[in-house]
């Protein structure tokens, strides 16, 4: 009897190879069209916000907007402020006196308003159209005070584009999509 | 002369795994963001510059670090001294027992987070949030005192021979009590017929304590200053003054905590800028115990210098001796302050 020949390996033809490798190619191709297609849709019921209990206060909220002037603005959690008479996120660390004069205001653009309310609490509210984002208030307060100033991405302004240009150069990773449900991150009360 | 390179064969398979790692090397780094570095607060033109009040002139600083040891427990609050000379940390849901060199003698379990903490004979005095309970030497709870009314958020605690006075940051005022916790008196409320403008305390930083004079010293964090009291409530002095340089109180709320040595002068903390200074008993501003620099060397990440509100400040006590114990809410540790020879 001859000995069994050994079958022959069958190979991969170049017919056969060019076949499997466009169908893989397709359904990468599919697969990767499928997700743009998520992403799309989820990106118009998700918006951009930051974090207030990440953000370092950086400056770059103010320059890195593709706005002229930065859809984020600094807003004021009244309930956590102290009203102070020498609010550190208003003036200057050493004032020359407690008013409204220029040269106490640490605001660039003096965004940020005083009122007297009663000895010797005062309110302040800010000035969206003036605010540039800065972030200094922000850390006055939050460096002497309570923190109830904080910096927010408003809604009315932002583009909310694909790829936010603060959000790439934020040293915090402080920016976020957020559902457009729930489109503002609100700083609250600790104690 | 020839200089023609030799030619190197690569295999295919190397070619492939080379071609993929670079791949992946520029993905990775496409990846990865411009972090801190790049936004630092030199490049920002927007900074809050504080830099000229983060030192102190060296001339100005009488005491030295002589000490410091860790306290076992996380969340530190507030330090005591007790009579034996042992000193006591509110931490996280224990008073934390350690002694001079900070050797841990023990722990007492709380069942909420102490705010302040005051020791008498063997008595410990700790103020919850809303009520001051008693602990026995050994540990064990021997009386809660009825919650103050209003909103009561309890920050300050002082024992004298026969009351005991409480900080009440929430509802601005301090509290007389006698030892056996009956309430008997509120000092310091807004009172335009005795003179009192009351104290003004946007953040929960209260103190008080009792002076060789005879009367409390309690700080108005929101007025800048420091106020002194009968036991009866009548206003008799007060100094200081708001100011970033080093003879002031720097920000919105300071002084958050106060000590007092043997001989009457008041050892002022602040926050924001952190600072250890002390006063004459008539407020005139003598000496620096330790500036901002004094708390930056703590190996963490963050130092009390730049943390943000919430768990910042600083606390102390002075002993029989006049050391100062200096407790570092952020780094959770405790310096050892002693004047120094040559001053």
């Amino acid at each position: 009897m001859d000995a069994p020949q050994p079958k022959p390996n069958p190979g991969v033809t170049r017919r056969q190879f060019l076949h499997g490798g466009m169908r893989a190619a397709a359904l990468t191709g599919l697969g990767g069209l499928l997700g743009v297609v998520s992403w799309r849709s989820t990106a118009g019921t998700m918006v951009w916000q930051l974090d207030p209990q990440k953000c370092l206060r950086c400056g770059q909220c103010a320059t890195a907007c593709v706005l002229e002037q930065s859809a984020v603005k600094c807003v004021h959690a009244y309930a956590m402020c102290g009203y102070c008479q020498l609010c550190t996120g208003y003036f200057e660390p050493e004032p020359n006196d407690l008013n409204t004069g220029a040269e106490n205001q640490l605001c660039p653009t003096a965004a940020i308003k005083r009122a007297f309310v009663e000895d010797p609490y005062y309110e302040y509210t800010i000035d969206e159209k003036l605010c540039i984002g800065c972030a200094k208030c922000v850390e006055g307060c939050n460096r002497f005070g309570n923190g109830s100033l904080y910096l927010q991405v408003r809604h009315d302004r932002c583009l909310n584009c694909n790829e936010c240009s603060i959000a790439r150069v934020c040293p915090a990773d402080a920016f976020r999509r957020v559902p457009v449900e729930h489109a503002y991150l609100s700083k609250q009360i600790a104690h | 002369m020839n200089f023609s390179v030799p030619h190197r064969r690569i295999s295919r398979r190397r070619f492939l795994r080379q071609g993929m790692s670079g791949a992946a090397a520029v993905t990775a780094l496409r990846l990865t963001r411009p972090t801190g570095s790049a936004a630092s607060s030199q490049d920002n033109p927007f900074a809050y510059d504080l830099d000229r009040y983060r030192k102190v002139d060296p001339k100005l600083v009488h005491y030295e670090r002589v000490g410091r040891f860790r306290c076992p427990q996380p969340e530190v609050r507030r330090l005591a001294l007790g009579p034996e000379g042992r000193l006591y940390v509110a931490a996280a849901k224990y008073v934390t027992i350690l002694d001079r060199a900070g050797t841990p003698a023990g722990d007492i379990a709380c069942p909420a987070a102490p705010r302040a903490v005051a020791v008498a004979e063997d008595l410990i005095h700790v103020a919850f949030k809303n009520q001051v309970a008693l602990y026995d030497g050994k540990g064990q709870r021997t009386a809660q005192w009825e919650p103050p009314p209003g909103r009561p958020f309890l920050t300050g605690i002082a024992v004298g021979k026969n009351d005991v006075f409480v900080a009440d940051a929430g509802n601005r005022v301090v509290l007389r009590y006698d030892r056996s916790g009956k309430l008997i008196g509120r000092i310091g409320e807004k009172n335009r017929e005795r003179n009192i403008p009351g104290f003004v305390v946007p953040s929960p930083y209260l103190d008080v304590e009792i002076a060789p004079d005879g009367l409390l010293r309690v700080n108005n964090p929101g007025r800048h200053r420091v106020e002194a009291y009968t036991f009866d409530g009548d206003l008799e002095a007060f100094w200081g003054k708001p100011s970033a340089s080093i003879e002031g109180f720097c920000g919105c709320c300071n002084p958050i905590n106060l000590a007092l040595l043997p001989d009457g002068r008041c050892v002022t903390f602040e926050k924001g800028l952190p600072r250890v200074k002390i006063y004459g008993a008539d407020g005139a501003f003598e000496c620096v115990v330790a500036g901002p620099e004094a708390f930056t060397d703590t190996g963490k990440e963050k130092s009390v210098m730049d943390a943000d509100t919430g768990a910042h400040g600083l606390d102390g006590v002075v002993d029989a001796a006049g050391r100062i114990y200096v407790l570092d809410l952020v780094a959770g540790d405790i310096q050892v302050m002693q004047r120094k020879a040559n001053v």
